[in-house]
């Protein structure tokens, strides 16, 4: 269908709520380095990096963050591998998958408090097994943190291999074979480099989603073991400092840009080198 | 793939491990015991009646419900006329425009609260229902572009000129040709935009306030405050509802669907 | 490489299930050194399977398939010293053209500086020297086959198997590559097995052809024996087109049989296979160009009356449909220069064939 010049009007809407989100970041930018005078100041991030508890936040935060991509991507890699691979219909499988991902954080994480938790099922049941006298301490700990993030998060990394596996011709793994490479030869010379787009494009996802978490770090972390994101909240409901939160949330969007726009460029790369893949 | 015994033992635990606490909350919220517990004792439903006699809950739930449904339809209403410009009138910077659309999807959801919470503010909407709507409309609008953009390149646009080389009009053709073509990318960004925002909490962890908050933040609030078991009851009717739109979503549409967006989904 | 004297490929009744439905139902082929075999059959007959299972990518249900002698049944691809050539070619898309061509040389651990020559030996054999450097994306349909070509053959393979490699490709050009394939078979000497569901494929490149009808085999033969002797009605209608006239055998005398043919009211004699009886049931194969009008001359073992209801004008040949005791006959006439068609539509004719210009093919 053709349009008229009016039609630029049906952008509107659209271009009005992309223009409000821009202003307000600009906003939180402002004021991240607003001085007392109005005139912008690095005060408030020479403030951050000379409290040397906020800088352990801001390195467990990308350790942890981290961590999780990694364990999310050792884990993530063969259930998406058996997925795609899997004879007959995919559906159930998907559905083991895609469910729990689409369920809220708080629940997901709920479900961690109970099964974690010192009266939780797993302490109950060492117990029951006589395997530990006192309880193990899973909770309110960095280890309770991945294993919780890893559960969120672990989903979008499986999608988005799969969505490689799923366009992978399989005649591309039978040609290797047919020219003598063995199965793990076939993995590291062709599986491995054909589905880095979706390797890449998955640890993005969760290293950004990981490091912007609240929720699931602050009940399972707990306020000891702190990340940017519990940070930001507690500065903002405890201590309503506006200023401080909008710095951290720079920094915290720094940071996690510096791995995930750098990711995103080498993505493009290795994808333009794959064109013609299908 | 060197696929062993212990490929397939780790992919098997780890299918288990993705829906084990949800299974783990939904059967605790049957206890009839005071706190919450695994494996629940003696069963009853007496948090369900706690929570329907509950005014607050109730209120949140329809906070959630209201609030899910609204950003699901602006945002797909929004993202559909934008779309239909984007795909058939060339512009420059059309595609800095479309990084700009899916921009949201790079902001870690911490900061993307703070910046929220922010904007909130410049209308005086801090805690009230407008600014909540305002920011989740802008956080769902990514996940209803790209189906709606896809289900649009892929429309034939040779049916539409040959329903006007039939004699239809304009007006005629959209309603009888194009809008039923898009009708699955429609569907798709109705419902996944409605589940993202039903869920989302982190974000509207900065936007609620003591008249409206929404049914995740308020579980998030008591799992804070109290061990009781009430919240395995709301949190199992959280998890009713987001299986039955991904069922509605298996049935309308397919769940590979989930697969494909994934892969749109990625930042810029 | 060892090599034995018996046959480089064997297939000893293979059969092969998906689910139920047989896709391959008691195969036995055996390829001979050098050769360039065919399978030939419409789509879904079992071409596919059976070269995967040569291959080692499916596994038979029943039967053996040997490598230069050997039993390989149960040994995997990538120990089998076979190439392969998919039908969608499946070259890396990661790699270079001369990285795909590496590839299974790298695998074997050849040296460096032999792999260079090797490689370039191969893509100066199918015409793509100084391509190596290119990406797969790059270069045209043609040239992609070329480079799978390439990659396959640099490996030596006891056989190479090839899927259909032509299918995707426009008619000139794969005229073309018809040729270019046949003269990489004989300079290289490799073993070909063929896939095709086109006949003048078949029969353009073919040593033998072995064609292929709901998952079993019905003719092994030279290609022009395929032509000119089919031996089943299957492979009489499959390969080019062809009269057939049902009928049964009246008796047999000494080398002789004398045919009772209902659609032509009468008996013919012709030549009598061993083994044909009184009474089997039989069909005889006349292909157009062996009918000719009786007006040509005398000697015609049988004759039909009838109307010329169509005629086309093919290059070479005149082609006619003619109605006769209701049937259609086809006959192809060779086309003289300069001369009109010798039929026009609603001629009456007499037509006929030569004895030994029919082909009797036994029911079964
Ligand atoms: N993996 C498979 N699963 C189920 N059926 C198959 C499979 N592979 C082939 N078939 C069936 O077996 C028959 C023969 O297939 P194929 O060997 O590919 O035929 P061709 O190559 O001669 O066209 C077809 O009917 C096909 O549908
Ligand atoms: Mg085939």
């Amino acid at each position: 269908m053709r349009f008229g010049r009016l039609a630029w009007l049906l952008m509107l809407p659209l271009a009005a709520v992309l223009g409000l989100f821009l202003v307000s970041l600009g906003a939180l930018v402002w004021s991240s380095f607003a001085g007392a005078d109005g005139v912008p100041k690095l005060d408030l991030y020479a403030r951050f990096f000379a409290r040397r508890d906020y800088v352990d936040v801001l390195v467990r935060t990308l350790w942890v963050a981290g961590l999780t991509t990694l364990v999310s991507l050792a884990i993530g890699y063969p259930v998406a591998w058996a997925v795609a691979r899997h004879k007959g219909r995919r559906d159930w499988l998907l559905v083991l998958i895609i469910l729990p991902w689409l369920v809220s954080v708080v629940v997901r994480t709920y479900g961690w408090i109970v099964i974690l938790g010192n009266r939780g099922l797993l302490n109950a049941f060492l117990g029951w097994l006589g395997v530990v006298d006192t309880p193990l301490k899973l909770m309110f700990n960095t280890t309770g943190i991945v294993i919780g993030l890893v559960h969120v998060f672990c989903p979008f990394m499986i999608l988005a291999i799969l969505a490689v596996f799923l366009h992978l011709e399989r005649s591309l793994e039978e040609a290797s074979m047919s020219l003598g490479a063995g199965p793990w030869q076939t993995f590291r010379k062709v599986i491995w480099p054909l589905s880095l787009p979706g390797v890449i494009s998955g640890t993005m996802i969760v290293y950004l989603m990981a490091t912007g978490a609240i929720v699931t770090p602050l009940l399972l972390g707990g306020l000891r073991d702190r990340m940017l994101g519990t940070q930001i909240y507690q500065e903002m409901f405890q201590v309503f400092d506006f200023p401080r939160a909008a710095t951290m949330a720079v920094i915290l969007t720094a940071t996690a840009l510096a791995v995930v726009l750098p990711l995103g460029m080498l993505e493009r790369r290795v994808s333009r080198n794959l064109k013609g893949a299908s | 793939m060197p696929w062993t015994a212990a490929g397939r033992t780790l992919v098997a635990a780890v299918l288990l491990f993705l829906p084990a606490p949800i299974v783990i909350v939904v059967m605790s919220s049957f206890t009839a015991r005071g706190y919450i517990s695994f494996p629940p004792g003696e069963l009853s439903l007496r948090w369900y009646a706690e929570f329907l006699a509950s005014p607050d809950w109730l209120m949140s739930l329809v906070v959630s419900l209201v609030l899910a449904a609204l950003a699901a339809a602006f945002s797909t209403l929004i993202a559909f006329l934008g779309a239909l410009v984007f795909t058939r009138k060339r512009f420059p910077g059309a595609a800095g425009f479309e990084t700009l659309v899916l921009l949201p999807l790079i902001f870690p959801h911490a900061a993307l609260g703070v910046v929220m919470l922010g904007m909130a503010g410049m209308f005086g909407w801090t805690g009230r229902f407008p600014g909540l709507l305002l920011a989740h409309v802008i956080m769902t609008v990514p996940y209803a572009w790209r189906p709606i953009v896809s289900s649009l390149r892929k429309l034939d646009l040779s049916t539409e000129e040959a329903a006007m080389s039939l004699g239809a009009r304009p007006l005629y053709v959209f309603r009888r040709v194009t809008l039923p073509l898009l009708r699955p990318g429609l569907v798709t960004a109705l419902l996944f935009t409605f589940i993202i925002s039903f869920d989302e909490v982190t974000v509207s962890l900065f936007l609620v306030g003591p008249d409206v908050t929404t049914l995740p933040v308020r579980i998030f609030a008591h799992i804070q405050d109290s061990g009781s078991p009430v919240i395995a009851a709301i949190s199992t009717v959280l998890v009713a509802l987001t299986v039955l739109v991904v069922l509605l979503l298996d049935r309308l549409i397919g769940l590979e669907l989930f697969v494909e967006s994934e892969q749109r989904r990625r930042p810029a | 490489m060892t090599t034995h004297a018996g046959p480089v490929l064997e297939a000893l009744d293979v059969e092969k299930n998906f689910g139920a439905f047989r896709a391959v139902d008691g195969v036995s082929l055996s390829v001979r050194r050098g050769e360039f075999l065919t399978l030939l059959g419409p789509s879904g007959c079992g071409k596919t399977t059976m070269l995967r299972m040569a291959a080692g990518f499916e596994s038979p249900d029943r039967g053996t398939i040997r490598i230069e002698g050997a039993d390989v049944t149960g040994v995997p691809p990538y120990s089998r010293q076979l190439g392969f050539v998919f039908q969608n070619l499946a070259l890396f898309p990661h790699l270079t053209v001369g990285e795909n061509v590496a590839f299974g040389l790298e695998v074997r651990k050849v040296a460096r500086a032999e792999q260079a020559r090797r490689i370039e030996d191969s893509l100066q054999l199918v015409g793509l020297a100084g391509h190596a450097a290119r990406r797969v994306h790059e270069l045209s349909g043609g040239q992609r086959q070329r480079v799978a070509l390439a990659r396959a053959l640099v490996i030596r393979p006891a056989v190479l198997l090839l899927d259909e490699p032509l299918g995707a490709l426009d008619l000139k050009l794969r005229r073309q590559l018809q040729l270019e394939l046949k003269g990489l078979q004989q300079r290289t000497g490799t073993t070909f097995v063929f896939v095709t569901h086109d006949q003048e494929e078949a029969l353009t490149m073919s040593d033998r052809i072995a064609v292929m009808n709901e998952g079993r085999i019905e003719q092994l033969d030279d290609a022009s024996a395929i032509y000119d002797r089919p031996r089943t009605r299957f492979v009489a209608q499959f390969i080019g087109d062809t009269n057939l006239f049902d009928g049964s055998v009246a008796a047999v005398d000494g080398g002789e049989a004398r045919i009772d043919i209902p659609a032509l009211g009468a008996s013919v004699a012709m030549a009598a296979p061993a083994g044909l009886l009184a009474g089997d049931r039989v069909a005889l194969s006349v292909r157009p160009e062996n009918l000719r009008p009786a007006a040509d001359g005398p000697g015609l073992a049988a004759t039909l009356h009838g109307r010329v209801a169509a005629g086309v004008y093919a290059g070479t040949h005149h082609r006619f449909r003619i109605e006769a005791r209701g049937r259609e006959l086809l006959l192809a006439l060779p086309a003289r220069p300069d001369r009109p068609p010798p039929f026009a539509p609603g001629d009456e004719v007499e037509v006929g064939w030569d004895a030994s210009r029919a082909t009797l093919i036994k029911a079964n």
